[in-house]
């Protein structure tokens, strides 16, 4: 019945072959880039005609041009997608077997890219009506492949047979899937069909598939197709163990899980980042038998070992296909665990493991053989895909299991064997100390995340997840091997003229191995803490012997470096939060009373003893460099947030509760060296040399960026997080030379205008130690009035403007700007009084300021953002009174700032220098947005006693005047900066949605200036920005609709129409976008993620102007010439309007309701209404 | 290296005098900057090492403010760098000449004519149309190291 429009006639031959030619002719021009846009033309216009599919299996069936043929599959696949709502059950079903009987008949073919595109068309097809197709329907094809797969059709086809089936799978899984224009539910239905029903079959055919030919590779002794299909049945088994399994352990579960389709499950624990990178086989207890019990391990193994002996035949070697296929099987099955094995305790999946080991053993056992023999020439790859073993397998064991695995068969344990190899590893990389990736590098690198997966703490309550004893003395070698590699590394670089590698590149590009480093050093912690003692006191008294005598630079890169593990081995970063004392060296060295003597304690001081040498000057200039002194203030900032003054209670109790020997006091337990670094003892000595040092980096280090960088944010920033260090800071005189040096020393002028800012936010933030509120402000009165005072003198001096211009003057205001920024965002409650004050009286000077440095950007960026940062502190605070004062000040601040900036222009003719100044409007525009979102949250946000209304305050008024101020400077082409673009459509959004009658208060223009930057931000290219568009069309439409349908004007004129500057009549806004957003969804390119939001916006559009509606939807329907297309256009339009019970309100449940219509409205109709 | 601040050795041309120095690690992005005797304005600032164990120094990108060309310049950060003097005097407009000159309003009420638009037919064409409609616009004038230019332009008859 659907054949209505079927082209009936006999397809013309002539008409065939002229398109067969103009294909042939197009692919041959774009690879000979001969016109290619016409090309491309040509080639796109028969992906989009209606109904090709006669002329594409005519050039696929007869052309000589693999491209065309490849081009006419591709159309094939563009056009059955798009118009597969109205193809009839059987032409699908027609096409589908068309690809497949096409690939099979072409088995023999050369063109490999042609045979995979017309599978892969064959597949998409298939997935995209899985869910309509019958059971049948999807059995034949099945039918089909596996005839073809056992190879009853010749080995050629055999290929091609698991080739398709390589694209099914990967077409189902969601994360190779080809998008065809559905949303995520129908992949997510199509994966769980397909591994529920399909998948395991599918594994099974590919074992019988290269079951049948493995007897003719092990007894040949040259290449032969047998391999080839072999390789690719390999490669099958090994895409679906990728599989991310979802339904593996219980029918109970998988119900729960299948509610969920929009997040895969957390399927282990995600505290080990590791772990996650590896992903786990879990394919669940239907997959014992295919993977467990049927012997499938022993063949593969045996077919491997037949390869190995074959390497040195005619087309056999070590990383030939089928070689590396089989071991990344190999290596995969090592991953498999999970309810696949039964519940005995593990036994099954240790038989397993070890038997798959004993395979692979001979990748890498004896360690010393192989790694000579990689020396000498042979590849690493067998060895490489070893280690990987080896990580697969610690991923899915204890310490305890994976070390005993080995014992049944080897006299040593795993443990043993891994740490022997990795001193193979470690000693070639120490042997070839190039820059190149070597394969000791690659190998280095997969064996330390085989430890850290072995040794990142899980549970540590049961004995099991502890390294045995031997483990333990391997891991204490192991580290000191490294430690032994990274300072011969260090000394070696010393020559290397690489300038660029300072500090924080080094440690994040060294940070992972350093974490791993770490982990091992934890392991064995006694043996490893002394030894980095050692090593460290070594190098200090080498320093103090030479005393100048001769270059030591070697010597100061490995102290660099021994900082750096140090660092890593003592603490965890925080990350903002404060890190405990690592477990490993809370848990060991039990028993221990004397606190002196404690191995932490001793690397702890003589590291800081050495860091205090940094104050005397002689010392400094000759050792001290930059660099050293970056290492030793990162040290010091890591090590400070664990140890310094360390909050005792957190420590134990997280201690009572992973102890297992939970009997133990706390203090007997290891940590009663904490309390030596504690207040009481020496915490406020050593507190008072790390300020002092800081201090020394910011004066005595002129210029150096970095090292400062890290002394204010890390270090000093760090120490005042913690109000009981702060109460000990503010106590300390040398922190109290340091704030007196910030107010009136030259040299801290010079720092660098960001680091001033976070060293005045410092110490603003320490007053929170001192003793009552009063005592906090009056701190913070006592750092800011050097900054308030300078910028109320020199806003008052009658030459300002003559001074204000010299470089000098502009230097000071910067750097106070700067300050009074910090300072603002160090807003507390308790500071919050002192704060307010210091910006109130800065008011008048700042307006002054904006006028003066009007042409002088970053002056002007710095009097806006301060602003931002202040009122961002202050606004939940302030009562009405303050508040009104401050909103008049912000007011006139945006007047002030747009009267100097609207209608002007740049004259520079050079290029650069435009885009400079475009890029300083865009940033204080995006700033001065910001201040009105900050605005905006008093709204929100109020600590306050009494209600701001009260005085006549009315927020939205204030922020919608602010809008008004700045729109026109807010061009649509500084909407191109996607910065400005998102901060503005933002607030736009929330403005709309929170207060929508405000709209009506604003002037015309820029009531049309929102209009048209809706309109712009409709067509952005950025997802988001369009559904804010969205949301804020939204609340316009239902906003109108609840107002007029209370008996009220709503948008009044706005709605219905108003005269445009030339006198013209215009429609009015909602009917301008109700015919946008039509025109959105059903003719342009966007997310299907954007449907949801768009039905939001449209169904309140259609309420409001329905009659408007009724007669676009008759006008696209008239324009629609097929009959048929024409009554399913009128039907859908009339489902979308009134299926599921859609009513003519706003509620929730009816939001819902058409947001599922206008899904199934879009799947039905945009397919032929793009064509056209 | 020795820590201690040496002084480059002055530049005795016309511009020196215009100039103030200021240390190289206190300039930014944005800011100005004098290299090869020419006011500059700083588009991009790195800052790299000597040698493992040695100084920071600054690289700087920078354009001339007059003529739109682009320099670079190495210095270490804790040395002096000279900073122009940079000024912008807003002039009213009151006439412009067929070959792109104007006649600029001084504050003492005299002219000023020794200035030409530095702009592209078209916009030049604009400003023309603009002026003739009754347009009331102010240029602003940049003057650094003894040279002048018109560099914007603002409208100020709304």
């Amino acid at each position: 019945m659907h054949h209505g429009y079927h082209d009936n006639n006999e397809p013309d031959l002539a008409k065939l072959q002229a398109t067969m030619q103009a294909i042939e002719l197009a692919c041959s021009s774009i690879q000979m880039h001969v016109n290619p846009a016409a090309a491309e033309a040509t080639i796109l216009s028969l992906c989009q005609s209606p109904q090709p599919y006669k002329a594409c299996q005519f050039i696929l069936d007869n052309s000589q041009v693999p491209n065309a043929r490849f081009q006419a599959a591709a159309a094939i696949r563009d056009a059955a997608i798009r118009e597969w709502g109205f193809l009839s059950a059987h032409d699908k079903i027609k096409l589908i077997s068309y690809c497949l009987n096409y690939v099979m008949q072409h088995a023999h073919s050369q063109e490999g890219y042609v045979q995979a595109k017309v599978s892969s068309v064959a597949t998409q097809l298939m997935k995209r009506g899985w869910l309509e197709f019958q059971a049948t329907e999807k059995d034949a094809f099945f039918q089909e492949v596996r005839q073809a797969v056992i190879g009853s059709r010749g080995l050629h086809v055999q290929f091609i047979g698991i080739t398709i089936l390589e694209s099914l799978v990967s077409e189902f899984a969601p994360s190779t899937s080809t998008a065809i224009g559905l949303p995520r539910e129908f992949h997510e239905q199509c994966r769980t069909s397909l591994e529920l029903n399909y998948l395991k079959t599918i594994y099974c055919w590919a074992q019988e598939a290269a079951l049948s030919v493995t007897n003719n590779i092990v007894q040949s002794n040259s290449e032969i197709l047998e391999v080839k299909v072999c390789t690719a049945a390999l490669r099958l088994m090994l895409q679906i163990l990728n599989w991310e399994f979802q339904y593996s352990t219980s029918a109970v579960e998988s119900t729960k899980k299948s509610i969920n389709v929009f997040s895969t499950g957390v399927r282990f624990d995600v505290n080990s980042a590791k772990r996650s990178e590896y992903a786990l086989v879990q394919p669940g207890p239907s997959w014992r038998d295919v993977l467990i019990h049927s012997g499938h391990v022993g063949w593969l193994l045996s077919l491997y070992g037949a390869l190995r002996l074959k390497f040195s035949n005619h087309g056999y070697w070590l990383d030939c296909p089928i070689a590396v296929s089989a071991r990344k099987l190999i290596v995969q099955l090592c991953s498999l665990t999970g309810a696949v094995f039964p519940s005995d305790s593990g036994q099954t999946q240790n038989q397993h493991i070890l038997q798959l080991l004993s395979g692979i053993l001979q990748w890498i056992d004896p360690p010393d053989v192989v790694s000579n023999a990689i020396k000498c020439g042979r590849s690493e790859s067998e060895m490489l895909d070893g280690c990987r073993a080896l990580l697969s397998v610690a991923s899915v064991t204890t310490p305890h299991v994976f070390d005993q695995l080995l014992k049944s068969v080897r006299p040593f344990g795993t443990i043993t064997l891994l740490s022997t190899l990795m001193a193979e590893v470690l000693k070639d990389l120490m042997d070839t100390s190039t820059d190149e990736e070597t394969w000791s590098w690659v190998a280095r690198d997969i064996l330390l995340d085989t430890w850290t997966t072995l040794l990142v703490p899980t549970d540590l309550t049961h004995p099991s997840m502890l390294l045995p004893p031997e483990g333990i003395n391997a891991a204490a070698n192991i580290f000191a091997l490294i430690v032994e590699s990274e300072l011969k590394a260090a000394s070696a670089s010393v020559s290397s003229d690489e300038a660029e590698d300072y500090l924080q590149a080094s440690i994040s590009a060294m940070d992972e191995r350093l974490c791993s480093y770490a982990l091992i050093a934890r392991a064995a912690v006694d043996v490893t803490v002394p030894l980095l003692t050692r090593l460290f006191t070594e190098r200090f008294l080498r320093l103090h012997q030479n005393r100048g005598a001769s270059d030591l630079t070697e010597t100061l890169e490995e102290l660099y470096s021994l900082l750096l593990i140090a660092g890593h081995v003592l603490s965890d970063e925080g990350q903002g939060e404060t890190p405990l004392v690592p477990e490993a060296i809370q848990n060991h060295f039990v028993g221990l009373t004397e606190a002196e003597k404690h191995p932490v304690y001793i690397l702890s001081s003589s590291i800081i003893k050495f860091a205090e040498q940094s104050l005397d000057s002689e010392m400094r200039a000759s050792y001290f460099s930059p660099r050293l002194m970056e290492a030793i203030i990162w040290f010091l900032a890591r090590w400070s947030s664990t140890y310094m003054m360390p909050n005792n209670e957190m420590n134990k109790g997280v201690k009572s509760k992973t102890v297992f020997e939970s009997d133990l006091q706390p203090e007997q337990a290891g940590l009663v060296f904490l309390s030596l670094f504690g207040e009481h003892n020496q915490g406020k000595h050593i507190l008072d040399i790390i300020v002092r040092i800081a201090m020394t980096t910011l004066v005595f280090y002129p210029g150096e960026k970095d090292l400062q960088a890290l002394t204010c944010y890390q270090l000093l920033h760090g120490l005042v997080r913690r109000r009981n260090v702060s109460a000990q800071l503010v106590a300390l005189e040398s922190w109290g030379k340091l704030a007196s040096t910030f107010i009136g020393d030259k040299n801290l002028f010079l720092l660098h205008a960001a680091h001033q800012r976070s060293l005045s936010q410092t110490l603003v933030l320490s007053a929170s130690g001192m003793g009552n509120i009063e005592a906090s402000n009056q701190y913070v009165r006592d750092l800011t009035h050097h900054m308030t005072n300078y910028l109320v003198e020199i806003s008052g001096r009658s030459d300002l403007k003559n001074v204000s211009q010299q470089p000098d003057i502009i230097l000071g205001v910067t750097c106070l700007l700067e300050r009074l920024r910090g300072a603002s965002s160090a807003s507390e409650p308790r500071t919050q009084k002192a704060v307010f004050e210091m910006g109130f009286s800065v008011m008048n000077p700042i307006i002054i300021l904006l006028e003066v440095y009007s042409n002088e950007s970053t002056v002007i960026y710095l009097l806006i953002k301060f602003v931002v940062d202040w009122v961002d502190g202050q606004i939940i605070y302030l009562e009405a009174q303050e508040t009104a004062i401050v909103i008049n000040f912000c007011m006139r601040f945006l007047q002030l700032y747009s009267s100097y900036n609207i209608g002007k222009i740049s004259l520079s003719l050079s290029r650069s220098l435009l885009s400079e100044a475009n890029a300083e409007k865009y940033k204080d525009l995006r700033a001065l947005l910001q201040l009105l979102s900050n605005l905006c949250s008093k709204d929100l946000v109020d600590f306050s006693s009494d209600s701001i209304e009260a005085h006549g305050t009315r927020i939205s008024q204030v922020v919608y005047t602010g809008l008004q101020i700045v729109n026109p400077l807010i061009t649509l082409d500084m909407l191109k900066y996607p910065k400005l673009c998102h901060d503005y459509f933002g607030l736009l959004s929330h403005l709309l949605e929170v207060y929508p009658e405000m709209l009506l208060e604003l002037n015309a223009e820029s009531f049309s200036h929102i209009r048209e930057t809706l309109k712009f931000g409709l067509r952005h290219q950025d997802a988001e920005v369009v559904d804010m568009c969205l949301r804020a069309l939204n609340a316009l439409a239902s906003y109108h609709f609840k107002e007029t349908a209370a008996g009220k004007v709503g948008f009044g004129s706005h709605a219905a129409g108003y005269k445009d500057p030339n006198g013209k009549m215009q429609e009015g806004i909602l009917s301008q976008f109700t015919q946008l957003l039509l025109q959105f969804l059903l003719f342009e390119d966007y997310s299907t993620d954007l449907v949801s939001s768009a039905a939001d916006a449209l169904l309140p559009l259609i309420l409001c102007e329905h009659v408007l509606y009724q007669r676009l939807g008759n006008e696209l329907i008239e324009r629609q010439a097929n009959p048929v297309l024409k009554s399913r256009l009128g039907n859908a339009l009339h489902s979308l309007t009134s299926s599921n019970n859609l009513s003519f309100s706003l509620d929730r449940p009816n939001y819902q309701k058409f947001r599922k219509n206008l899904h199934n409205f879009l799947v039905e109709v945009r397919g032929f209404l793009r064509t056209m | 290296m020795s820590d201690e601040e040496h002084q480059f050795e002055s530049k005795a041309d016309a511009g020196a005098s215009k100039t103030y120095p200021q240390q190289a690690g206190t300039i930014r992005k944005g800011g100005y900057i004098v290299i090869k005797g020419r006011a500059c304005k700083v588009v991009e600032v790195s800052t790299s090492k000597t040698g493992k164990h040695g100084h920071a120094k600054c690289h700087f990108v920078a354009i001339d403010i007059f003529n739109g060309k682009k320099l670079e310049d190495i210095v270490p950060s804790s040395h002096n760098c000279d900073v122009p003097h940079v000024t912008r005097t807003d002039y009213q407009l009151i006439d412009i000449a067929e070959d792109g000159f104007v006649s600029l309003l001084t504050d003492n009420g005299n002219t000023k004519d020794d200035l030409k638009l530095p702009t592209d037919e078209t916009l030049l064409g604009q400003i023309k149309d603009g002026f003739a409609d009754g347009k009331d616009l102010v240029v602003s004038v940049m003057s650094a190291m003894g040279e002048e230019q018109i560099n914007a332009l603002k409208d100020i008859s709304k």
